[in-house]
């Protein structure tokens, strides 16, 4: 499914806290289709439909607010509200029902002008160079993307797969000299990442689906988010 | 689309739904029970733990059945209020609430005895008092702050704890000395079943599942598995421990111990022995502690949303997000237990017994409270499990049967204080719950079950038009007392795009349901009629609306329109048309313009829901006690006026006589008229309230709306009944 302008970001605001949405935030998705998932954190001792009934209304209240922020006229803007113990379950199923493609995940974010892509192969390739199409085309934000190969072997096929992704984003209107890529032969993904996405406001992720090393030892993933300090787009892998 | 209505996320997995039930029954009694079952039953105490398990696990099955047809917070209790009603309901609700605060200060008193015991100069009852009162004031901090524990770390602790146990199971069997199981029964049957009551109190765990079972992930698989699970693996494993246990050291010598567990295990295991008991035994009672207190807030939560319970204890804390003075109420009480520990001897098998006394109540009423379900068969009770047909009256007849025989052989004082707590749930009831909360127990259904009278179904899902709608439905349906008591039923659609398992469902249904009582439970007493909510879910409204009248097969359905006339291949919206269609039994669709019924008039003409048009004119008219028209307008021939007068009013008391109204409880009008349709229009703007039949049905079945019918509807100020009869069948 090609997803030229039609990309959907969720986007998790913790509604038992008030605050008014990032105005970086708000320019960076003005060409998507957002869906705020209001959370309300449940304390484990609290049974989630008694917190819901003593705070249902301020948390729509402010759920309401911040999609109002979100609210424009050529993309929709949906909310949905939540009371939840586990905010990844609830990211997850929202995900899911309201068929989004990516996850926002907000640091403090200022204007976008630099956004790394990381790809890791082909694995949904497709999904994310077509939401960084859509996000990079209606700004002046630079786009590298980077790859990284195993030590000793052949760095060719990665060239080849950032000089394609590179080629396509040009295809789907983002100036090429906008454009730059970056292949490395050090062969630490996770490490380079960490440390390269420092230098960028914005850093966009494919999901990786658990093999079962993964779920032993953690996703690659994990670890990426918990140590990167830049906002984070998780593009999920649909198929 | 934005709703904003919050939504109920579930969490708690098959494994944490383990560690909270089987964890908490592994901690509780395991290490400190073995000595008090030992002094009453000697060696065949293992016996004792099985008959316990045996009536936990009968209650297992009637809780789960319940539990997957109502998968919300609140556990027997709420089972019970549902169906016995609100006395029963807060008997189990202070009977769960103090039993779970008896099974705290028992566990804590425990947690201070394994501490105490190892180091000899510390000794002496107030340090086990004070320990207990310090661990209990963590669990309370825990609760109060609503730190979130690591659900990783609780089930490293637990597994730790329980493997703990295994070895101890494991190596002790090696041990057992046959002739300390001489004699094996010393206190004969009696002696064995007087200390299933003591022990009873291990088994609270598998309840604290239905308790939290609103947040069970898939709770048709999950709550009957784990409770299930849990009881059959804890039996087993209790019964071994009491074997070792008995085997390995006399019983004699165990039964005068504090810490049983830690004396055999010295005996086979040495030092290192007793440390890895001591450890395991503290996180044991922590754990346990901990799920109890979580569990006391569920209660009391589910007894304020029933309001059963005051406000003021149920908020929740607006920075933690806790129910903190649920907490803080429930640790003071408990705090208090442990205190008395300081007086009494014999506190610890006091404490357990009077918790399991509670939850043996509880669990009694719930096998009623199951009987009943299935006997009144709610349209929402619909459970994904259920007690098999070979085991049905069986489980619930024994359940309670063994109830009864185990409290019979608890000790006076026990029986004594268990009463007491019944009582305070009877002098709650009385002095609180009645001018609260709204009865609406299903116990005169089952019983009442089969005696019909004239039923009304009315969907109602638009709260500003809801009460007129019931009190229209009701006017009719009380038109038909000579026929037997009249019913309505009042039914809520939710809709849900996709039920997924993650999501509770059933508490939202439990919202909208109780909404609708409110408003609907007055205007059903007023009226003198019976009144019913069903709430349902799905994902097309039509469909489950059509569901539900057939399940109910009513005479009559009463549905609200907003009266315009939709667009896109439907005629009165996309969730009526097919009711209107396919609804076995009459159906009345109703929009409200003036806000009186007043005045009501039916147009008797020569189609076929005429009749039935007449006959509602006349039930809506007893609303306002105003006596009903029915109108027939005739075309203007030979301009003689005389003779169209004489002809309509032939047409009108054929009509009358279909409808089965008497003569003179109707007044006739009959407008002569060059154009029919602008007459009628004419006439009709002069009452408040106009009701008009189907134009006809089609082979094809497809909804017929006369054009005289829809301008009606379009351009009426008044109410506007659209009728259609009963489908011959």
């Amino acid at each position: 499914m090609p997803l030229t302008g039609d990309s959907t970001v969720l986007v998790p605001v913790d509604v038992s806290v008030s605050g008014p949405p990032d105005p970086g935030l708000l320019d960076l998705l003005e060409p998507v289709n957002v869906v705020v998932l209001g959370y309300y954190p449940v304390p484990k001792q609290t049974a989630p439909a008694h917190l819901r009934d003593d705070h249902e209304s301020e948390a729509a209240a402010r759920l309401e607010e911040a999609v109002s922020e979100f609210a424009r006229a050529d993309h929709e803007v949906e909310g949905v509200l939540v009371f939840t113990k586990d905010r990844e379950d609830s990211i997850d199923r929202v995900a899911i029902q309201h068929d989004c493609d990516a996850v926002l995940l907000p640091d403090d974010i200022g204007t976008v002008e630099r956004i790394l892509v990381p790809l890791r192969g082909d694995v949904n390739l497709e999904r994310i160079v077509s939401l960084v199409a859509d996000l990079a085309g209606a700004s002046d934000a630079v786009v590298t993307l980077f790859h990284s190969v195993a030590e000793g072997t052949d760095p060719s096929q990665g060239e080849f797969m950032l000089r394609g992704a590179a080629d396509r984003l040009a295809e789907e209107g983002v100036d090429a000299d906008r454009i730059d890529w970056k292949l490395s032969e050090r062969g630490s993904p996770r490490r380079e990442i960490v440390e390269l996405a420092a230098e960028y406001d914005l850093l966009v992720l494919g999901e990786t689906e658990p093999s079962l090393r993964d779920r032993i030892l953690g996703t690659v993933l994990t670890p990426i988010l918990d140590e990167v300090e830049t906002t984070t787009i998780v593009v999920r892998d649909i198929e | 689309m934005s709703e904003h209505t919050g939504q109920l996320e579930r969490n708690i997995g098959f494994l944490e739904a383990m560690t909270l039930g089987g964890g908490t029954m592994i901690g509780a009694g395991i290490f400190i029970l073995p000595g008090i079952a030992a002094e009453g039953a000697g060696p065949a105490s293992s016996i004792s733990f099985v008959i316990a398990g045996f009536v936990a696990l009968l209650a297992a099955l009637s809780l789960s059945e319940l539990a997957t047809g109502m998968p919300v917070a609140g556990g027997s209790y709420h089972y019970v209020n549902r169906a016995l009603g609100g006395f029963f309901g807060s008997i189990v609700g202070w009977g769960m609430w103090t039993g779970l605060m008896f099974a705290s200060a028992f566990y804590m008193i425990g947690f201070g005895q394994y501490l105490v015991q190892p180091i000899p100069f510390l000794d002496g009852r107030a340090l086990v008092v004070l320990l207990g009162l310090v661990g209990l004031a963590l669990i309370v901090g825990v609760n109060y702050y609503g730190t979130e524990e690591s659900s990783k770390l609780q089930n490293v602790m637990i597994g730790t704890e329980t493997a703990i146990v295994l070895v101890y199971v494991a190596l002790g069997l090696f041990f057992i000395d046959p002739a300390n199981l001489e004699p094996f029964a010393p206190t004969g049957p009696s002696g064995i079943i007087a200390t299933t009551g003591i022990v009873f109190v291990s088994f609270l765990g598998f309840e604290i599942i239905a308790t939290v079972a609103g947040e069970v992930k898939d709770p048709s698989r999950n709550i009957p598995l784990t409770m299930v699970l849990s009881v059959v693996l804890v039996t087993i494993l209790y019964a071994l421990v009491m074997l070792v246990t008995t085997g390995v050291v006399r019983y004699q010598e165990i039964g005068d111990s504090l810490v049983p567990v830690s004396d055999v295990a010295v005996v086979f295991m040495g030092s290192i022995g007793v440390v890895a008991i001591v450890a395991a035994a503290a996180i044991a009672a922590i754990s346990s502690s901990n799920s109890s207190v979580l569990a006391a807030a569920r209660v009391n939560f589910a007894m304020g949303r029933d309001e059963l319970m005051s406000d003021w204890l149920n908020v929740t804390h607006d920075r933690f997000g806790t129910p903190h003075r649920a907490i803080i109420a429930t640790g003071a009480v408990t705090a208090l237990l442990i205190a008395v520990g300081l007086e009494v001897e014999t506190i610890v098998s006091l404490l357990a017994e009077v918790a399991s006394f509670s939850f043996l109540v509880s669990y009694s009423l719930v096998h009623v409270a199951l009987v009943v379900f299935r006997r009144a068969d709610p349209e929402d009770y619909d459970p994904s499990f259920r007690i098999p047909d070979a085991l049905y009256p069986a489980v619930p007849v024994l359940g309670v049967l063994l109830t009864v025989v185990v409290i019979s052989q608890m000790a006076t004082i026990i029986i004594g204080l268990g009463l007491g707590i019944v009582g305070l749930g009877v002098g709650w009831y009385f002095l609180y719950v009645r001018d609260h909360a709204i009865d609406r127990g299903l116990i005169g259904e089952a019983i009442t079950q089969g005696s019909v009278g004239y039923r009304v179904v009315v969907p109602v899902s638009n709260p500003e038009t809801q009460e007129r709608l019931i009190r229209l439905a009701a006017a009719t349906a009380h038109a038909h007392t000579e026929e037997g008591t009249p019913e309505l039923v009042a039914v809520n659609v939710l809709q849900v795009a996709d039920p997924s398992p993650q999501q509770n469902i059933a508490a939202e249904r439990l919202e909208h349901q109780r909404d609708l009582l409110e408003s609907a439970r007055e205007i059903a007493s007023e009226m003198d009629v019976k009144l019913r909510t069903v709430a349902m879910s799905g994902d097309r409204v039509d469909e489950t609306l059509l569901e539900a009248i057939s399940h109910e097969a009513p005479d009559q359905v009463v549905l609200g329109w907003r009266g315009t006339l939709s667009n896109g291949g439907y005629v009165f919206g996309p969730n009526l048309d097919a009711v209107v269609e396919d609804a076995p039994c009459e159906v009345t669709l109703v929009t409200f313009h003036g806000n009186p019924i007043g005045g009501t008039v039916a147009l008797a003409g020569p189609g076929p829901h005429a009749p039935f048009a007449a006959r509602r004119a006349a039930e809506f008219a007893t609303v306002d006690g105003t006596t009903p028209t029915l109108l027939n307008v005739q075309q203007m021939r030979d301009g003689d006026e005389d003779a169209a007068v004489e002809r309509g009013e032939a047409v009108i008391d054929e009509v009358a006589g279909r409808a089965g109204l008497e003569s003179g409880a109707y007044q006739r009008e009959v407008v002569v008229a060059a154009d029919t349709e602008v007459a009628i229009l004419d006439a009709v703007s002069q009452y408040d309230t106009v009701c008009v039949g189907l134009s006809e049905r089609s082979a094809a079945s497809r909804v017929m709306f006369g054009t005289i019918a829809s301008r009606i509807s379009q351009e009426a100020t008044g109410n506007v009944g659209i009728v259609r009869g009963a489908p011959e069948s």
